[in-house]
């Protein structure tokens, strides 16, 4: 193993983590003392963190309440272990998902002479530095200051080892998860055929799912409560998982069983080494592994016709709403704008279903409910408005070449930015429905001023879109300029809630929000029909205004 | 200059910058009907851009573009659609097949149903991509993807083809198919203005050439006036390009690079 080799892997990999972030290179960004500030700012912050509640400690006078302190104590240290190995997980599984979509290649390039142990130890070492490394430090050296003054100092120091050990075990099983999908997803897009596309949408909708369950589940204040105990109490029963082995070593330091304890600590360093192992062979096997070409047709070439075209839209206009559409369901990088929906319909969901600790009270539910119908569809039009340009990336000179006009241009690029949006609205819309049970009136007032919004917000991120495309696609697709995004979601925001606002005080003259003063009360169906006339007044102007920013983007095409 | 049918793309005095830079230094340019035009030049000589006016994808500074017989000023979409255009480094999207994109490309220009359809069999036959038309273009090869680019610019008969290094990453039969290609496509009127870096091809293929070096025109004609301009008499296109372009002290550069 070649250390220096190692560490420069780790240097580029962290160079290219930041410009997937979209971080520019900068020269104090390159500067030592910068990167290391991160850590002594970790360590001081969890020095103090330890002193403050050493402090507190010291100053209770209550036996009782200090042994339970105490012991409160002992028990969050020996859950520390599997807690960071969790949280290491959903991080370092996060960076890689952030990595999915990345044109550039962070492999080592394969003629270099770099073995593959120095490649996946520097693979697994760069999960962890940034933000999982920072909180383990945080950790480490609260559990220090703060075992003084318990006087569980030779715990503390094997708790940390123990820290730093489930970290590198978490970041090492990333591996060889990020190994193995590579592998896996070429099979399943093998086996499946003709599916494949769907298959890969689907399966990448499922894996956004249960990550983001977990997610919640672990991140929602009740959900890591109830995890810490858990854990604590359950770590023995499972003692045959390799996985907790960590956490027993401390139970058996604890305890007193020093046999057991060199027993857990040799079983799981073992393991480690094991998992090691597996990830170098399997990098070995399957690192430079291309995926399969997927077929998605075989056979006669048929011209479709179209739906689209009895609807009205040329065939070029038609032709590109098309490729949009297998756009968003092909290419990961877009795919990940569903996670907006999934969240909003998620949160709320496991929030009902009590998975985030209590269960939301009625009227909480109904007022998240109320949030699916709304929020899903109009966020998706002005994040589908701002990227639906700049998404072209490089082949956008097909666009600049060919004879589109910028009428047909912006016809197109809408249409399919309110039908997308539409449909999900749709289906978000049902969940809500069908989970809160809202009247009909108010049901169909949401619908209406969710499409209202999806058509207002569609038009004014599209004109931001066209504005401030980015076509950059190195090392990941921008589509959008940041400032020009983050301006547009602002007046996107004031304007939702201009159109909105006849509903809110409907809302508040019926006495739903209940406020002080008593107002006349205003009908659903007007406050409707008022919101719907700003709506259209807004969609019209921006519209005109996407027209003619469409209209100079293609003719500066060049510039 | 004054404007007649015969020429099918007519430059005059055009110039194009950025910033500092002169991309295109008042350039006289023309191209006749049914003729296969050459644009040379060493890397950053300004034959992109120059490509790319006469396509109406960049706005010259000063000067009048007319492809056509359509100020491509005016109305560029015009000009485009009686146009293929090859890129010199074309993007396509990887995440269709080669028979979606075509699919695609032929709505983008109109092409009719029956008669597309009939367009993309005959070409993927030809330049043989049969059998992998409904894969991703995201596993293709360098030179399955220039095959689609080309196809695509051929799809809806154009009248005029700018070509950016059109044979790049080709192998020889594909690459031999489109050179008889482009020769039928000439003999039946289409004109088309090629950029490369392969000079043997150039002179093999072209008619007329035009060199250019850091934006300027540096001549233009057949290979007879050409060699006259260069006063290299029985010389190749190499020769005369790297005297034209001051470039010819080669083995100095080799003998340098060997101390």
């Amino acid at each position: 193993m070649n250390w220096k080799n190692v560490a420069r892997l780790i240097s580029i990999d962290k160079k290219s983590g930041r410009l997937i972030r979209g971080q520019k290179l900068r020269r104090y960004r390159e500067s030592k003392v910068f990167q290391y500030l991160l850590y002594g700012g970790a360590c001081v912050l969890g020095l103090a963190i330890g002193l403050a509640i050493g402090s507190y400690y010291n100053g209770v006078s209550d036996p009782e309440l200090k042994n339970l302190l105490y012991q409160s104590a002992r028990h969050l240290f020996l859950s520390l272990p599997i807690l960071i190995l969790l949280y290491s997980l959903v991080f370092t599984m996060m960076g890689q998902i952030q990595r999915t979509g990345v044109r550039s290649s962070i492999q080592p390039p394969y003629w270099l002479p770099i073995t593959w142990e120095e490649h996946t130890l520097a693979s697994t070492i760069a999960h962890l530095i940034g933000f999982p490394l920072a909180s383990i430090i945080v950790f480490s050296s609260a559990i220090v200051s703060f075992s003084i003054f318990l006087g569980e100092l030779p715990l503390a120091t094997l708790t940390i080892f123990a820290l730093l050990a489930s970290a590198f075990l978490a970041s090492t099983t990333t591996e060889i998860f990020r190994v193995l999908q590579v592998r896996l997803i070429g099979a399943v897009y093998k086996t499946s055929g003709k599916a494949a596309v769907w298959v890969r949408f689907l399966g990448s909708l499922l894996f956004l799912i249960a990550f983001y369950v977990v997610w919640f589940a672990l991140t929602s204040g009740a959900g890591s409560i109830t995890l810490i105990e858990m854990v604590a109490s359950a770590q023995e029963a499972v003692w045959f998982v390799p996985y907790v082995w960590l956490g027993l070593a401390l139970t058996s330091f604890m305890g007193g069983l020093l046999a057991q304890t060199i027993l857990f600590s040799l079983a799981s360093f073992l393991f480690i080494l094991a998992l090691f192992y597996v990830a170098v062979r399997l990098n070995v096997r399957f690192g430079l592994y291309e995926p399969p070409a997927i077929t998605v047709s075989k056979g006669v070439y048929v011209p479709k016709v179209g739906l689209l075209g009895k609807l009205g839209f040329s065939s070029l206009e038609a032709a590109v709403i098309r490729k949009d559409i297998k756009a968003f369901t092909r290419r990961r990088e877009l795919m990940y704008i569903f996670i907006m929906p999934l969240v909003f319909i998620l949160m709320p969901l496991m929030q009902h279903l009590g998975m985030l600790g209590e269960p939301a009270t009625s009227e909480a539910s109904w007022f998240l409910f109320a949030w699916i119908l709304l929020g899903p569809g109009a966020i998706m039009a002005a994040m589908l408005g701002t990227m639906i340009i700049g998404e072209e990336g490089g082949s956008v000179w097909l666009f600049f070449s060919s004879p589109i006009t910028a009428r047909s241009l912006v016809k197109c690029k809408y249409a399919f930015i309110t039908i997308f949006s539409s449909i999900v609205m749709l289906v978000c819309g049902v969940i809500g429905i069908l989970v809160a049970h809202p009247s009909p009136d108010i049901a169909t007032a949401l619908l209406i001023e969710s499409l209202l919004l999806i058509f207002a917000l569609g038009a004014v991120s599209l004109r931001a879109g066209i504005k401030g495309a980015d076509f950059t696609e190195v090392p990941r697709p921008r589509m959008v300029r940041p400032l020009t995004a983050l301006v547009n979601m602002l007046l996107c925001l004031v304007l939702a809630l201009a159109i909105f606002s006849p509903l809110l005080l409907h809302a508040i003259t019926m006495g739903y929000i209940p406020i002080p003063v008593h107002l006349p009360k205003i009908d659903l169906s007007i406050a409707v029909s008022i919101s719907a006339v700003i709506a259209v007044v807004v969609t019209f102007v921006f519209y005109r205004i996407a027209l003619n920013a469409a209209e100079e983007f293609l003719t500066e095409a060049g510039r | 200059m004054v404007s007649t049918a015969e020429y099918v793309v007519e430059l005059s005095r055009v110039a194009k910058r950025y910033a500092d830079i002169v991309a295109v230094d008042y350039i006289d340019l023309d191209v006749k009907y049914g003729e296969i035009f050459g644009l040379l030049g060493p890397n950053a000589s300004g034959k992109s851009t120059t490509l790319k006016i006469i396509l109406g994808l960049v706005k010259p500074d000063s000067g009048s573009v007319k492809v056509l017989g359509i100020n491509a000023e005016d109305d560029p979409v015009a000009v485009k659609r009686q146009v293929g255009y090859v890129p010199e480094t074309p993007r396509i999207y990887e995440f269709l097949t080669g028979l979606e994109y075509l699919d695609f490309v032929g709505d983008i220009y109109g092409v009719g149903v029956s008669e597309k359809k009939t367009r993309i069999k005959e070409y993927l036959e030809a330049l043989e991509l049969e059998g992998r038309e409904g894969d991703m273009i995201s596993s293709y090869s360098q030179g399955m993807k220039q095959k689609i680019t080309l196809i695509s610019a051929f799809l809806h008969k154009p009248r005029l083809l700018i070509l950016d290094e059109p044979l790049s990453g080709l192998d020889p039969k594909s690459a031999r198919i489109v050179k008889d290609l482009l020769r039928e496509l000439t003999a039946h009127g289409v004109t088309t203005i090629m950029s490369t870096h392969i000079l043997e091809i150039a002179q093999a293929m072209c008619d007329r050439i035009a060199i250019m070096y850091e934006g300027r025109l540096l001549a233009s004609g057949n290979m007879k006036e050409l060699r006259q301009k260069a006063r290299l008499p029985g010389s190749d296109l190499e020769e005369i390009f790297l005297k034209l372009t001051g470039t010819e002290d080669i083995r100095e550069v080799v003998e340098a690079l060997l101390k």
